[in-house]
């Protein structure tokens, strides 16, 4: 993911976060050179003493490298330069961490624990000038919410990121239609009906119903877990297009849920042949196609 | 341009072969229902396969053929819409028009449809 300059100096103006900022931090440069290990080995001390830890650094060699990282990322704090380069690397560092899976409550925990350790060790060295800690801290505050800023963005954007695949996954799924038997399609609708896959649906289903001459169209929708007013007008149109071509359409798989959701958002499916499940629905469309075979002129009642 | 409506055995055939204008259209209802009770005829197949449109018009005008029709008793199978035609008058709201007019694949299915219904022997739908 990409954060525009124009984003950071917004994010920096809004934690107050300017030149003096610079100044404080860069003071800290030799203090935190002085820290770096000793925080860091703390922290991970602290870190393997839960079981998310231990989890995590079995592989001590990708313990070790870790720290490495940190200890980079701990200079980096005070360098006194937070340009792009210095977001792109925290967007980096957010990014390794979602993707080994790191716990967004680890994260947090970590900084955490590096403000408590570092704040600690600011008034040790400054005793006698608590003003100067005090300044200290706030400036080094606002960059570290900088920075969680910034990693909570890379969560969020990987895992937005694996829903639109996901969704686009559902979406993408082809809807056969399935000739079941002389006049008769079958079309079984799994997942997600959004506007372009119901149109594609209804085109598809209109040239099979010319195709193989059909005249009941058995529309399964077991599958499809929700339906809005959107949805059942996709339906109600597939089902209108179809009778226009002289295609009967029968319903199956209404939910519970979805009949019920059906009924209070008042949707009227009224003109619509709706059954419980695709059994009933192939038994009702065998013996509507008996009677279209039957062209002897002799009337025969149906057998139910 | 007239439609030319044909007869076949107790059914009358009309065939739309191209698009025509709105009077033309009057005129179609206007003539059938005149046969329908003159020739006696059971059934009327109204065929607009060759229609690459069914616009607002048409569509309340068959509506009320095919209901003037059975008012002289007599039943109106619609047959031959294409799919783009179908799928067009689905989006343009105007499949609710023709709710009440039967409707079939071609000429053949409609004749069976007529069939059916002449004989009683389906009464589904």
């Amino acid at each position: 993911m990409g954060v525009t300059p124009e984003e950071v100096a917004e994010r920096k103006a809004f934690l107050e976060f300017d030149d003096r900022d610079v100044g404080h931090l860069q003071e800290l440069t030799g203090l935190a050179q002085q820290y770096a290990v000793p925080v860091i080995e703390a922290f991970y001390r602290h870190l393997l003493s839960f079981p998310v830890g231990q989890e995590f650094f079995e592989d001590r060699a990708l313990l070790e490298r870790v720290k490495q990282a940190q200890v980079r990322y701990f200079l980096d704090l005070t360098t006194g330069d937070y340009g792009p380069d210095y977001v792109e690397n925290r967007l980096r560092i957010g990014a390794v961490h979602e993707r080994i899976g790191l716990p967004v409550d680890a994260d947090l925990g970590m900084y955490n624990f590096y403000l408590r350790d570092v704040s600690k060790r600011l008034f040790e060295a400054w005793r006698d000038k608590p003003e100067r800690v005090l300044t200290a801290i706030q400036s080094l505050l606002k960059l570290v919410f900088l920075d969680i800023g910034l990693a909570l963005d890379t969560y969020i954007d990987h895992r937005e990121r694996t829903i639109r695949l996901q969704q686009r996954a559902i979406s993408d799924l082809p809807t056969p239609v399935l000739q079941l038997r002389e006049g008769l399609l079958l079309v079984p609708i799994v997942g997600l009906i959004d506007s372009s896959r119901a149109r594609q649906l209804t085109e598809q289903l209109l040239q099979a119903i010319r195709a193989n001459r059909a005249k009941v169209v058995v529309l399964d929708i077991t599958g499809v877990q929700a339906v809005d007013t959107k949805v059942a007008n996709h339906l109600v149109q597939t089902m209108e297009a179809s009778r226009l071509m002289g295609a009967n359409v029968i319903v199956s798989g209404l939910s519970p849920e979805v009949a019920q959701t059906l009924v209070v958002l008042g949707i009227d499916l009224g003109n619509v042949r709706t059954v419980g499940d695709l059994q009933v629905a192939i038994d009702e469309a065998d013996r509507f196609l008996g009677y279209q075979a039957d062209r002897s002129g002799v009337a025969r009642q149906p057998e139910s | 341009m007239a439609v030319p409506i044909l007869r076949q055995g107790p059914y009358l055939i009309a065939t739309v072969m191209a698009a025509i204008e709105d009077h033309d259209w009057q005129r179609l209802g206007a003539d059938l229902v005149s046969l329908t009770g003159g020739d006696r005829a059971k059934g009327v197949l109204l065929d607009v396969t060759n229609l690459d449109v069914l616009d607002s018009f048409a569509a309340r005008t068959l509506a009320t053929i095919a209901q003037t029709i059975r008012l002289r008793g007599a039943m109106t199978v619609l047959v031959g819409i294409q799919p783009e035609v179908a799928f067009a008058m689905v989006q343009l709201g105007l499949a609710g028009r023709l709710a009440g007019i039967a409707t079939a694949l071609d000429l053949v299915d409609g004749m069976a449809t007529l069939d059916r219904s002449v004989h009683g022997a389906w009464r589904h739908g």
